[in-house]
């Protein structure tokens, strides 16, 4: 590992990463980086990389600027930028209010950016469409193109939200009369009880009884499962589908007996069963009529 | 000594509020405490009923809060030989007469000068509720076995435990034992694991409850009763004594299973 301040690099194998520390300023990361590709110019070969930038929050002018640095002293060619969809978010609403200049806003969660060679393969992750050229006008398009693209990509599908906040755990009772929506998944370690409302992009997962209505995948995501140690609650929704307990006698979930539960969508409909992991396959369930 | 500020609150209307504010206040009294319990019900007041002091009003909590009146002209001493007083609530105007602030401000009087401030509060979860519960620093929720009543009472304590009154205790009236035994009513545990807070008391059904309130006289004065002893049991909890929670079956022992056999056994719920 080699230390340089600021940016450090990291070599795993074949990959090597550019980490660059969270809490410096813009101007300083971009000297310490021109100031480390220079010294350490006959290291790189050509090569595309990909640039994470992390929890980052970064405007347009400063991608265009690491593209510029990077390009111009290795010979490396960015072919993609990688960030957390965190940073998009708020990012990319603050390109669109100050297109000119203006740094990022300093951030109070840990931030990061980070430059991976071979970096995993992410949801957020796009593709340039040409390979950019060295001018600093030319990849401040293309780096337009990207964050548009990109944009357009993370707004298009709303399941694509589902990371962008942690899990959110509620630590007591939930009652009557009571209601959340979380942009992402949402814990209750306690019992959500009866005219209790609570909904949730991502999965639900109550450590109790589930009385009360909740609403997993709000954002239309269908892949989203409820999981619940008890599950009387007469009716929720996954994405789209509502399920709607079972009245008749036969397909009457057994209630205590069972043990834990989990609803997810089969073929257009709601299904319970008693819970054997998150990624098990389910094919024997109750179902939920809609 | 600074005195503590109870409100009784359930949400749902019915359930014995009322009843269990002047029956804890006067047990409270009992144990020696000095006690006054306020009715907040505005517009409906009953207080004053069920501790036989309606002919003794004079001036009520809206002139109180107005300035029309002082402090301890509006409180009207209990009839017997206890260091417990009532401020009464105004039957003709509403919720909107009073703010919580002002109740608020009325009772850090009061507790200058009494160990225990009740406040009856009345159903719902309107102005009244707010005005009630703003001014109390602990809550008594009550509750029948009953799912509506539960609901409320599940939603009462959500609304108490956001506005910072956390840890609300519970009290479960009018427990019909024969019932419970059947399983056609809820009993203790299935409303406790509901809820999920700690109960302060279980009620019996009783008629001397009734009766009592038609006297005027709360059913604790009444040492046969079973609610009578229940509700003393409750005011010793909420005086900070270690009394356990007993069960609710009815005494069988010689004597009255004999009642039992020849019909003069009415209903003898003897433990809460």
């Amino acid at each position: 590992m080699l230390k340089t301040g600021v940016v450090q690099v990291i070599a795993r194998g074949t990959d090597v990463a550019f980490v660059i520390d969270e809490n410096a300023p813009f101007d300083v990361v971009a000297g310490e980086l021109l100031d480390y590709l220079s010294k350490q110019s006959g290291l790189w070969s050509k090569g595309d990389i990909t640039i994470n930038v992390g929890q980052r929050m970064l405007d347009r002018d400063e991608l265009a600027q690491i593209k510029s640095i990077i390009e111009a002293n290795s010979g490396l060619t960015i072919t993609r930028f990688w960030c957390s969809p965190e940073s998009l978010g708020s990012g990319d609403l603050q390109i669109e209010a100050k297109p000119a200049k203006a740094t990022a806003p300093p951030k109070s969660a840990p931030s990061r950016a980070k430059q991976p060679v071979a970096p995993p393969v992410a949801h957020n992750e796009v593709a340039i469409p040409e390979p950019a050229s060295n001018t600093a006008t030319e990849s401040l398009s293309a780096v337009e193109s990207i964050i548009e693209s990109l944009k357009a990509k993370h707004n298009k599908n709303g399941a694509r939200n589902r990371n962008i906040t942690e899990a959110l755990f509620i630590k007591s009772t939930f009652r009557s009369g009571e209601s959340l929506h979380h942009h992402g998944d949402v814990v209750v370690l306690a019992d959500v009880n009866p005219g209790a409302e609570i909904r949730a992009d991502g999965d639900i997962v109550v450590l109790g009884s589930l009385k009360g209505f909740v609403h997993a995948g709000a954002s239309g995501d269908n892949k989203a499962v409820i999981i619940a140690l008890e599950l009387p609650s007469a009716r929720f929704q996954i994405g789209k589908y509502h399920g709607v307990a079972p009245t008749s006698a036969r397909h009457k979930p057994k209630s205590s007996a069972t043990g834990p539960q989990i609803a997810y969508v089969r073929s257009r409909s709601i299904h319970v069963a008693p819970f054997a992991g998150r990624f098990a396959r389910y094919n024997k369930g109750v179902p939920y009529e809609g | 000594m600074k005195g503590r500020t109870i409100v009784i609150t359930s949400g749902k209307g019915g359930v014995g509020k009322t009843t269990a504010t002047a029956n804890i206040g006067t047990g409270l009294a009992m144990r020696g405490h000095r006690v006054v319990v306020v009715d907040t019900d505005i517009g409906l007041r009953n207080l004053d009923v069920i501790m036989g002091l309606e002919n003794r009003i004079v001036y009520d909590l809206v002139n109180v809060i107005e300035g029309d009146c002082k402090l301890n002209q509006a409180m009207i001493a209990d009839k017997h030989d206890y260091e417990l007083y009532l401020i009464p609530a105004a039957q003709t105007r509403d919720k909107n007469s009073i703010s919580p602030e002002q109740l608020r401000e009325m009772c850090e009087e009061l507790e200058k000068e009494f160990d225990y401030v009740l406040i009856d509060c009345p159903a719902g979860i309107e102005q009244g509720f707010k005005n009630a519960t703003a001014a109390a620093q602990e809550a008594i929720i009550v509750t029948t076995p009953e799912v509506s009543a539960i609901r409320d009472a599940d939603r009462v304590i959500g609304l108490l435990e956001s506005s910072g009154l956390h840890r609300p205790k519970l009290i479960i009236n009018r427990i019909a034992y024969e019932m419970v035994k059947h399983g056609d009513m809820m009993d203790q545990k299935d409303v406790e694991s509901l809820l999920a807070v700690e109960v302060i008391g279980l009620v019996p059904a009783d008629e001397h409850t009734v009766v009592a309130a038609n006297r005027g006289i709360p059913v604790v004065h009444n040492s046969k009763s079973a609610a009578g002893g229940a509700f003393l049991r409750i005011a010793a909890r909420v005086d900070g004594e270690e009394v356990p929670l007993m069960d609710l079956e009815p005494k069988t022992g010689l004597f009255s299973r004999f009642k039992g056999l020849v019909g003069m056994s009415g209903r003898a719920y003897s433990h809460a």
